[in-house]
């Protein structure tokens, strides 16, 4: 039993990912933020409080389309060797997970609109497993994404047995 | 496939068209009635009403309807079985035309209720892969003599075999059973299976509408009726209401054991395992018989099941984890009741092992306790702080209605929370152990799960920010089939040992 390294050299990806994580924040962050003004002048203006709400979700949000997005490039990695895919990512709630190659079953790139923005795709790996049967790792060059499918595709066996 | 689909038929391969037995109208009645729940309670309220002529009309109505809506379904389907593959065309309005090939079943599974035994029917179910995930059914031919059933089956395993359909030859003399329950085995099974929620059931019943059904053992009215011959232990129930308590505990009891008796015994009885070429096969069974065949090439994990009073006994569930679903219930329990050695003997059979060489279990970390302390237990300080919040200058929120009460009741459950997770802790252990994950967890719901490295298919290795506080984290492993919920996992590693685990899982 000749334990094989896990490959530990884990890769960025692409920078433009944080501008991804951006949009995508905003889209969340300022649909809400303009709710939060319309209730706090509506039905909080009286209240002793009234003005807290949308300076507390402004602010939150805030931190939501600057810090966040590059502390969530910061910790997403990836590495491969030969045999299996490895992801990493996330620091409040950190997962590490490891796909062998001969494991997977089938392998979707896809690129939403934000992601066509910015020259982002998304790698998708499916497994047997019941669960964490779908493992994505966003934010890679659609050229790497598909040079890494064609890399696990050669490895994929027919049968789930 | 709800369009008619109609796709055209090559007489030479496929067989000749076939009905379902024609008693499918009486077998497919009880499927009818059991989904007229509602018209039923219908029924019965006009009948209180004493609005005879209604209730009759509308039971012949809904009779006639009925017969004649099984009639069409057994005149609309048809079957033909082929060299390679079995179609069904079925429905009236919508038509469907289902082929399903033969390479692709997996298992033929046979039930007979009570009407179909009666009459030498059953109804046999086509398993294929594809049933894993969805609700619906791939292949069910409702009724169909026995004979027909099992020529089926082994017209099925034949082709598996790569060989000719051979004819059925009535095993001859049976191989001796991988594992048999006997009815003492049963029984003590059944009074395993005494439920909770049954007792709790019945206490909340009772306890709700006692008054209207004169059903409240908690009374002692209920209790003097009943011992109205029995002078002196009515004395006593009459001058005690803790003995009326006492009673309807007891009876309580007796009726959650009954009923855990009485469900296995009909689940359970003359269970029979045996060991077939390409898998297990179990039958089952006391009215409804079920004939169920489980490749062994399917299974993805094995799961041993107890708590701690079969624990003390030394009884296991051993279950099968495989792609297909058992019914609707998911694991395939194939030992309701067994000693560690008879499991063993059933998974040598597949050749697993049923335990690791002894020295390899390890034990997890103790921040398994620690960690959930650290959150159940400070809530409790809330309570000892009430008396001193008015002197804090924070009377506002001791005045929050019920907290110090919340407070107090949390501080007197969570030594039990603490202790359940203590003992839960003592039965969490692993071992790494020719080429084979062994995992135990729980104490209430103890589980060892059986995970061969060959069926695991991603491993996840998580960390939480309380966990990281704690210096663990948890070993996720995903391995296909199983319920929504079935999940693998070892809680509480260091990540040093997570990461030297998973490099070994993954050494292969």
């Amino acid at each position: 039993m000749t334990a094989h390294a896990i490959p530990a050299d884990l890769h960025p990806v692409e920078p433009a990912y944080r501008n991804v994580l951006r949009v995508q924040a905003a889209m969340f962050w300022v649909p809400l933020f303009a709710i939060a003004v319309v209730v706090d002048r509506l039905l909080l203006a009286e209240m002793p409080f009234g003005g807290l709400l949308p300076v507390a979700i402004g602010l939150i949000g805030l931190s939501g389309l600057t810090v966040a997005p590059d502390r969530i490039y910061r910790r997403l990695g990836y590495a491969m060797d030969g045999r299996l895919l490895r992801t990493v990512r996330g620091w409040l709630f950190h997962t590490d997970s490891v796909v062998p190659f001969i494991r997977v079953q089938h392998i979707d790139v896809t690129r939403g609109p934000v992601d066509k923005m910015f020259g982002t795709a998304s790698l998708v790996v499916h497994t047997a497993g019941t669960h964490n049967s779908v493992v994505v790792l966003p934010g890679l060059s659609p050229d790497r994404a598909a040079e890494i499918r064609d890399a696990i595709r050669g490895e994929i066996r027919a049968d789930a047995e | 496939m709800s369009e008619a689909v109609i796709l055209p038929l090559n007489e030479d391969l496929l067989g000749p068209p076939e009905r379902l037995h024609p008693l499918y109208l009486l077998t497919g009645l009880g499927k009818s009635v059991k989904g007229a729940w509602g018209l039923l309670a219908g029924g019965a309220v006009l009948g209180a009403q004493g609005r005879w002529a209604l209730l009759i009309g509308i039971g012949v109505a809904v009779a006639v309807a009925t017969v004649i809506g099984l009639l069409v379904k057994w005149l609309k389907l048809e079957y033909r079985v082929g060299r390679d593959e079995i179609r069904i065309d079925s429905g009236f309005l919508s038509r469907t035309s289902r082929v399903i090939p033969f390479d692709r079943v997996t298992d033929v599974d046979l039930e007979q209720g009570p009407l179909h035994r009666l009459f030498g029917l059953a109804r046999v179910r086509l398993e294929t892969g594809a049933s894993a995930g969805s609700k619906e059914e791939d292949g069910v031919l409702d009724t169909i003599s026995l004979d027909r059933a099992q020529a089926l089956r082994e017209l099925i395993r034949a082709h598996r075999r790569g060989e000719a359909a051979a004819p059925v030859t009535e095993a001859v003399a049976e191989a001796p059973a991988l594992y048999a329950m006997d009815n003492r085995r049963v029984a003590t099974a059944g009074l395993f299976n005494f439920s909770l929620a049954v007792i709790a059931g019945l206490f909340g019943v009772s306890q709700t509408f006692g008054d209207v059904l004169g059903f409240d053992p908690f009374e002692r009215s209920f209790w003097i009726g009943i011992l109205s011959r029995a002078e002196p232990l009515r004395n006593l129930v009459i001058s005690h209401q803790i003995v009326a308590i006492l009673a309807g505990t007891v009876l309580l009891i007796l009726l959650g054991v009954a009923t855990g008796l009485i469900r296995t015994a009909l689940r359970e009885y003359g269970f029979r395992l045996d060991r077939t070429e390409s898998g297990l096969r179990r039958r089952r069974g006391l009215m409804t018989l079920t004939d169920v065949t489980i490749p062994a090439k399917r299974v993805q994990a094995a799961i041993l099941a107890n708590g701690p009073i079969r624990n003390r006994f030394g009884w296991w569930v051993l279950k099968l984890q495989s792609l297909a679903m058992d019914g609707k219930k998911g694991d395939h329990v194939i030992a309701p009741l067994a000693q560690e050695e008879e499991a063993a003997g059933v998974l040598a059979s597949l050749d697993w092992p049923v335990a690791p060489s002894a020295g390899s279990w390890r034990r997890v970390s103790r921040a398994f306790v620690t960690s959930y302390a650290a959150i159940v237990g400070p809530p409790a300080l809330l309570a000892l702080a009430v008396p001193f919040m008015g002197a804090a200058g924070l009377s506002i929120v001791a005045a929050l209605p019920l907290l110090g009460v919340v407070a107090s009741i949390w501080t007197l459950i969570i030594p039990f929370l603490i202790g359940a997770r203590w003992l839960s802790w003592r039965r969490t252990r692993f071992a790494f152990d020719s080429d084979t994950l062994f995992v135990e967890t729980g104490w209430w719901r103890h589980r060892r799960r059986i995970l061969p490295l060959r069926k695991i298919q991603s491993i996840d290795l998580a960390e939480s920010f309380w966990g990281r506080a704690f210096g663990i984290c948890t070993l996720r492993l995903g391995v296909a089939g199983g319920g929504g919920f079935a999940d693998h996992h070892v809680p509480a590693l260091s990540r040093e040992e997570a990461q030297s685990l998973r490099a070994r899982l993954l050494s292969q």
